[in-house]
């Protein structure tokens, strides 16, 4: 195994880890545990288990290896990708407990999952599926077969037995193709009528069960022909282009369900000093909980004792280990790095940031965008207008040739299928929200991509959107040369110890710190302390005395003194974000205007607008005053998209053709934007307006394939030039053209 | 040509069986990530640790 501590990168887990351990896992033993957590397979046991702290493929191998060797284990199988394990262990010769064990001794923390987890509907939707799929693709395999045979037949003469044993076969195959795989289309067709509102499927159902029951009959009577290559063959390259658009669409909510699978199923709740697994749906506000290196966090909460590292990537993009100590929030969902901790819970389940982000991305799933609602109503249209259409072939054909009549009815009801029109749109959409999700934008609102698409006007709000939202020291100003910068520094940080003010992170201060007693807070003012016996204080100008704080200034200024004098100036500037020049830059490069807003003053906006280059400022603004800007805008004809993190503008956000707001934690539950960005970058904001017209592009060329298509397969089938199994080609030809088109968004950016 | 009654029924039948070890499959969750197994192919080749440890 010496490779693998090589391969792996991470920080090992192991550390730290209390001796009681084997204890807790003992209670999975228990009969009502393992109810719970695993399902008897004949005289065998079957769990999943969640696995945290595994980085690397290296992981899944050493885990695989160590519970094979294991007695009584019968199989181990990691997902390096979820995180999953599935484990099958024959109870006589091993408990799950020793398994656990096995894992917990390796440095990893197994978390074992209900089984209901373990299916989820996607899943159960992919599986179906599939077996559809299979079913029309091998049913329409074996039908061709025996349709070469009996066209063959056609051109070269075949006993009439032949023939009729040909067909029989052909409709013993294609029956579950039409009964099991193509049953979707036929509910939906039925449910179209229900509501009046006639979809794609119903001339799809017309056309297969027509063309089925034809067959059948002529199968039975000696008829001229059958069709049943052509029902195959249109209800496979229907079902696979179901399938593809399934998953584009699974792969866009795929991210909300990484999400709330990050959370463990159970959690080491501190009660009266002893340590008891509960499951996490017990877990209450004020709960303390015991969080150990390489858990998962199980809720929102404050740290009360220790200092750790946590991965927050999946919530926020920040690949990067953050470090956190006491009176530090977690974030459920972000895994508990290096160190053991214990948290006081302040949100569990849906109103963690976790549940709100899950939640967020929800209601894009169940806003349908205009266009494709759009689609839609135009698509019951068309359909009906085919069968009118089809109607009036039949009747013709049947005047001037019947015995032609129901076969170029059928090939103009197959050809001329909406399929493309109707999957154009979303397949789109969903693939470009999925492509969004990457790279750490949430999208909220289902339209807000084809608003992006045409945005002329970027509005940008500055505290906290352009600027990181935490002010930081810009400058020291030491006004008593009996003191260093560093000595000031120190003292500063020491005196915010206590205090929760959102300054008091600013003077953070690396090293030791000098005692302080006494420790005073006033409110609004500033803080005092005793330090070796003088009375400091850090503050306002006159609270500290001795000097008066600079007119006009873009800084905040704070103050350290003794005794009445001061000792230094703070100035406390909110820095831009890292990449707010080069975001801008781009943005003007790709031709849209920027506007910046705030209700800062003058000089503090007009100090960030000169570095970024902005030329229209608008400083000290109400929201009223922000909105008023927005609607001067789009009277000129433009589309504007604002940033701005939407505390107070609400209005200001909903009046924008487009809303982006950056994740501020608690507040994000309020939002009312319509994307959202997880990460502290600003660049995906170029990478979406580029994302956002490339998927109108698309859907554009998607809805003028399918019209275009139609336009010329319509006539030619009308004619009779269009035998059933070449309409059937085309349509789907068409169909897969489309959602392969728009499947290459996923490959964007 | 007589041959024909017998193999494609054979055929039929091997179809069903074919079927049934898909469904099979499917139900014991074989193809729930149809994602990873092909990321997995290029993972093992440079991180497959020593046989000997």
């Amino acid at each position: 195994m010496s490779r693998y501590y090589e391969l792996r990168q991470a920080p090992d887990p192991g550390v730290g880890k209390p001796p009681d351990e084997t204890a807790e896992w003992q209670l999975f033993d228990r009969d009502d545990m393992l109810a719970a957590f695993a399902t008897r397979v004949d005289d065998r046991i079957e769990a999943s288990l969640y696995v945290g702290s595994m980085y690397c493929s290296a992981c899944s191998w050493l885990i695989e290896t160590a519970l094979g060797r294991m007695a009584g284990v019968e199989s181990a199988d990691v997902n390096p990708v979820t995180h999953r394990l599935r484990v099958r262990w024959r109870p006589a010769e091993t408990k799950f407990s020793a398994i656990l064990a096995t894992l917990a001794g390796l440095g990893y923390q197994p978390q074992p999952l209900s089984p209901e987890s373990a299916v989820r509907p996607e899943v159960a939707e992919q599986r179906t599926a599939l077996k559809r799929l299979l079913v029309a693709s091998l049913g329409m395999m074996q039908v061709m077969m025996f349709a070469v045979g009996l066209y063959a037949g056609d051109f070269q003469g075949i006993d009439v037995e032949m023939q009729y044993f040909l067909r029989l076969v052909s409709f013993v195959v294609t029956t579950p193709v039409v009964f099991y795989a193509a049953r979707p289309f036929f509910t939906s067709a039925v449910r179209g009528i229900v509501a009046r509102k006639p979809g794609m499927d119903l001339p799809v159902s017309i056309a297969v069960g027509s063309a089925y029951v034809a067959s059948v009959y002529s199968t039975f009577t000696g008829g001229a022909a059958v069709w049943f290559d052509s029902v195959t063959m249109f209800v496979f390259f229907l079902t696979l282009g179901r399938f593809l658009e399934m998953r584009a669409r699974h792969r866009s909510v795929d991210r909300s369900i990484a999400l709330s699978s990050l959370l463990p199923n159970t959690a080491t709740r501190i009660e009266n000093g002893s340590n008891v697994v509960v499951p996490i749906s017990r877990l209450a506000t004020g709960d303390r909980v015991l969080i150990r290196p390489g858990d998962a966090v199980p809720a929102d909460g404050r740290i009360v004792t220790g200092d750790t590292r946590v991965d927050e990537s999946l919530l926020t993009g920040e690949a990067r280990p953050q470090p956190r100590s006491v009176h530090d929030l977690l974030a459920a969902g972000s895994i508990n790095l290096d160190g053991m901790v214990e948290i006081e819970v302040t949100g569990t389940g849906n109103d963690t940031t976790l549940g709100i982000i899950s939640r967020l991305s929800e209601r894009a799933r169940y806003t349908r965008p205009a266009f494709v609602t759009l689609a839609d109503r135009i698509a019951s249209y068309i359909v009906v207008a085919l069968l009118a259409i089809a109607t009036i072939v039949a009747g013709s054909w049947y005047l001037v040739a019947p015995e032609r009549a129901f076969e170029v009815t059928l090939s103009v009801l197959v050809v001329t299928c909406p399929c493309a029109l109707a999957l154009a749109t979303p397949a789109a959409f969903a693939t470009a929200g999925s492509r969004l999700s990457h790279l750490h934008l949430l999208l909220t609102n289902g339209n807000a991509i084809e608003a992006l698409s045409r945005a002329d006007v970027f509005v940008f709000d500055k505290t906290g959107t352009l600027t990181l939202g935490a002010p930081a020291i810009s400058a020291v100003q030491v006004l008593d040369p009996a003191w260093s910068d560093d000595d000031c520094r120190r003292i500063a940080a020491a005196l915010e110890t206590a205090s929760t003010h959102p300054l008091a992170a600013a003077f953070h201060y690396d090293g030791a710190l000098p005692g302080v007693s006494d420790h005073q807070v006033t409110v609004g003012r500033g803080v005092s302390g005793n330090i070796d016996g003088h009375v400091w204080r850090l503050g306002s100008a006159d609270f500290v005395g001795g000097s008066v704080a600079p007119e006009h200034s873009a800084a905040t200024h704070v103050f350290l003194g003794v005794a009445g004098r001061s000792v230094a100036r703070f100035e406390l500037e909110d820095e831009l974000r890292p990449d707010a020049r080069s975001t801008l830059d781009a943005l003007r490069d790709a031709g849209i205007g920027i506007a910046l807003v705030s209700g800062d003053n003058r000089l503090a906006v007009e100090t960030v607008a000169a570095r970024l280059g902005i030329d229209e400022v608008h400083y000290a603004c109400t929201p009223a005053d922000k909105l008023a800007v927005i609607e001067a805008a789009q009277q000129r004809g433009q589309r504007v998209v604002m940033v701005g993190d939407g505390i107070n503008d609400a209005p200001v956000l909903a009046g924008a053709d487009t809303s982006i707001a950056p994740a501020h934690g608690a507040l994000l539950a309020q939002t009312s934007a319509d994307i959202i960005m997880l990460g502290d970058s600003l660049a995906p904001l170029v990478t979406a307006l580029d994302m956002a017209k490339k998927t109108m592009r698309i859907v554009r060329q998607n809805l003028a394939w399918a019209i275009v298509y139609n336009a010329l397969a319509l006539p030619l089938a009308a004619a009779g030039f269009v035998p059933p199994w070449l309409a059937a080609i085309g349509m789907s030809t068409s169909s897969l053209v489309v959602v392969l088109n728009a499947l290459r968004l996923s490959r964007f950016g | 040509m007589t041959i024909l009654y017998v193999l494609i029924p054979l055929a039929l039948l091997l179809l069903g069986v074919a079927v049934w070890a898909f469904f099979w499959a499917v139900g014991n969750g074989q193809f729930d990530d149809l994602d990873t197994p092909a990321m997995r192919i290029v993972m093992d080749d440079d991180d497959k640790p020593d046989a000997e440890d």
